[in-house]
């Protein structure tokens, strides 16, 4: 008691109030500017609503990438001790500090029709630029790292000797993995990918470069809000929010005593 | 069988060079040496965990050195149980069943539940076990597809004394029971004397000695194994011949020295030395006179009695050396000894092994 009277911890209490005012005050703000009309008009936008679909199904797509091509690298990262392993775990990261349109930038150079990949896959058929797959690339680039890096935490919580008392029980690897390791780290990798999703959801900065149209929410809502200004923007802005409320939510679910062992 | 040939395992900066270890089929090996020798890494390689960097494992007369953990055909249990967080007891024991009906798996998991008294654990999680129930959760486990090798990583390290009694009891009677070769690492030289037909001792990656246990102990072949299997006080000195040279005869009458102390012994070559003194071999009298007479009667002062219920350790001062002698408790209590009693310790000059 004595120590929370102190004015050191009174000067913490003010300073961690702050931040968390800052940071709840813009949404909140936000939240009670929409009115009830507001949000139903919101809800019957067929544009508005084409945009949270074309979001939903790419964040989708983006998530499902990330959790196919970065289970296997965090496995490998957590697991598997090879040359330039600390190279690979810190070029997964990368995304992190780029800037997103410096981001968008670089993917349009690494997969428009100008680039050798870029060819190839528009050969194929794929186009990326200016088409949903750009969508998907923008976005997952900035989720990956997120999904990788709960891969890899979550992987590190299984103790790689119960891998090994599987194998000597007859388990392949594959089996052992499919059987004791996923299971144990399943939770922390399924938080990641809906912490990866919920990511791609707030992605604008590569997309805007990449794939204005179709034009995914966030993209939608900076449109109107520069052609009709902010009560145009609002409603949309307000639906984004709830859906990422909806989805912090599902990660608290996940992962309840998170906050408490931190 | 276990053969091990020459068997180099690098991990890291550590490193266990040219293991030659043989386990007969059935039989009960025992590794033992001290924390970081590389006892875990022996069994990792066995069990096919760690790569080889040269030699041969055989098991069942076959080269697994190549072979995949699920094809050697072994059990593991590992000190600390890792027993699976998200089964219960039952798909623990019955995780490596395999290619049977469930009939038989869960007959088979019945049968070692009641050999190891956990049929009332069944259904539980394994939260909140105790340690014993634990390792022998994880004893089931690694027993349950019938391995005809069983590789046990200091099993009783976790455990209180009076589990660990229960443990090697019941571990001995599995062994009968299974039939399975086993290979146990330990830190404790009582689990060689109790459960093992043979045992190695590994120091720093090497095996410094191995044999059966009784030879080992009362024969070690260094400074080290004497010291870490406590074979008795090792003291370094010199050896000098006293007799004559006998043609044919590799062992002559000599006389070793450290320090203050002088002791006639048999020796097969003169120079620096080491002598093991058994404190089983040293006897104590407080008359001079008394008893036979062994080549080797010395005064000394006891410095301390450490009594047991069966036998009382006697540390003593003998020419400002620090010797250990045991005498049953009734002796001890017969002889009243207390600190700074002059007494005289007598030792057959063939009892003091050198090294």
């Amino acid at each position: 008691m004595t120590e929370r009277r102190s004015p050191w911890t009174l000067a913490v209490w003010m300073l961690a109030a702050l931040l968390v005012l800052f940071i709840a005050g813009p949404l909140l703000r936000l939240l009670f500017l929409a009115t009830p009309a507001s949000l139903g008009q919101a809800f019957r936008d067929p544009e508005l609503l084409a945009s949270i679909w074309l979001t939903i199904l790419t964040a989708s797509a983006a998530t499902v990438l990330s959790l196919l091509l970065g289970v296997p690298l965090a496995y490998l990262l957590t697991r598997v001790p090879f040359p330039g392993r600390r190279l690979v775990a810190g070029i997964v990261e990368l995304p992190v500090v780029v800037p997103h349109p410096v981001a968008g930038i670089a993917l349009l150079l690494f997969l428009g029709r100008q680039s050798p990949i870029g060819r190839v896959l528009a050969d194929a058929g794929l186009e990326i630029v200016n088409h949903v797959a750009g969508i998907v690339a923008g976005m997952l680039f900035v989720s990956a790292p997120i999904v990788v890096s709960a891969a890899r935490e979550a992987f590190r919580g299984v103790d790689p000797k119960l891998e090994r008392v599987a194998r000597t029980l007859g388990d392949t690897g594959w089996q052992a993995f499919r059987r004791v390791t996923l299971p144990l780290a399943g939770r922390g990798v399924l938080a990641g990918a809906v912490l990866g999703w919920a990511r791609s959801v707030s992605e604008f900065g590569s997309i805007v470069i990449l794939t204005f149209n179709p034009k995914v929410a966030s993209i939608l809502i900076y449109d109107r809000f520069t052609l009709f200004g902010l009560p145009a923007a609002v409603p949309a802005a307000v639906v984004l929010l709830l859906m990422a409320l909806a989805v912090f939510v599902l990660v608290q679910m996940l992962a309840p005593d998170r906050a408490a062992r931190r | 069988m276990i053969r091990l040939e020459s068997v180099t395992v690098k991990v890291g900066g550590f490193a266990l060079e040219q293991v030659t270890l043989d386990v007969p089929a059935g039989g009960y090996g025992l590794v033992i040496g001290p924390t970081g020798s590389g006892k875990t890494t022996l069994l990792e390689a066995i069990a096919g965990h760690a790569p080889l960097s040269g030699g041969r494992i055989l098991l069942r007369g076959e080269d697994v050195s190549r072979a995949a953990p699920e094809a050697r055909r072994v059990g593991f249990v590992y000190q600390q149980y890792h027993l699976f967080p998200h089964f219960s007891v039952r798909e623990n024991i019955g995780y490596g069943i395999r290619g049977h009906g469930s009939g038989v798996r869960d007959q088979r998991v019945l049968e070692l539940a009641e050999m190891l008294g956990l049929t009332p654990l069944l259904d539980r999680g394994v939260h909140g076990l105790s340690g014993g129930e634990q390792q022998r959760i994880a004893l089931a486990r690694a027993l349950a597809p019938r391995p005809s090798i069983l590789l046990l990583d200091e099993p009783f390290a976790a455990v209180d004394p009076a589990t660990r009694r229960a443990l090697r009891r019941e571990l001995s009677l599995l062994h009968e029971r299974e039939g399975v070769t086993t290979l146990q690492v330990t830190h404790d030289f009582e689990d060689a004397m109790r459960l093992g037909d043979v045992v190695a001792v590994l120091a720093q990656g090497r095996i410094a000695q191995s044999g059966s246990p009784e030879s080992v102990f009362r024969f070690p072949n260094s400074p080290f194994v004497a010291e870490f299997i406590g074979t008795g006080t090792v003291l370094r000195g010199a050896v000098d011949r006293a007799g004559p040279v006998v043609p044919g005869e590799k062992n002559f009458a000599a006389r070793f020295r450290s320090g203050g102390l002088v002791l006639e012994v048999v020796a097969e070559r003169e120079g620096e030395v080491h002598a093991v003194l058994r404190p089983a071999d040293l006897l104590l009298s407080k008359d001079r006179s008394a008893g036979p007479a062994p080549r080797n009667r010395v005064a000394a002062t006891v410095v301390r009695v450490e009594r047991g219920s069966a036998v009382a350790y006697v540390h003593l001062d003998v020419a400002g050396i620090a010797l250990v002698a045991a005498v049953t408790a009734a002796t001890a209590e017969e002889m009243s000894l207390t600190a700074g009693d002059p007494v005289v310790v007598s030792v057959k000059a063939t009892a003091i092994h050198l090294i």
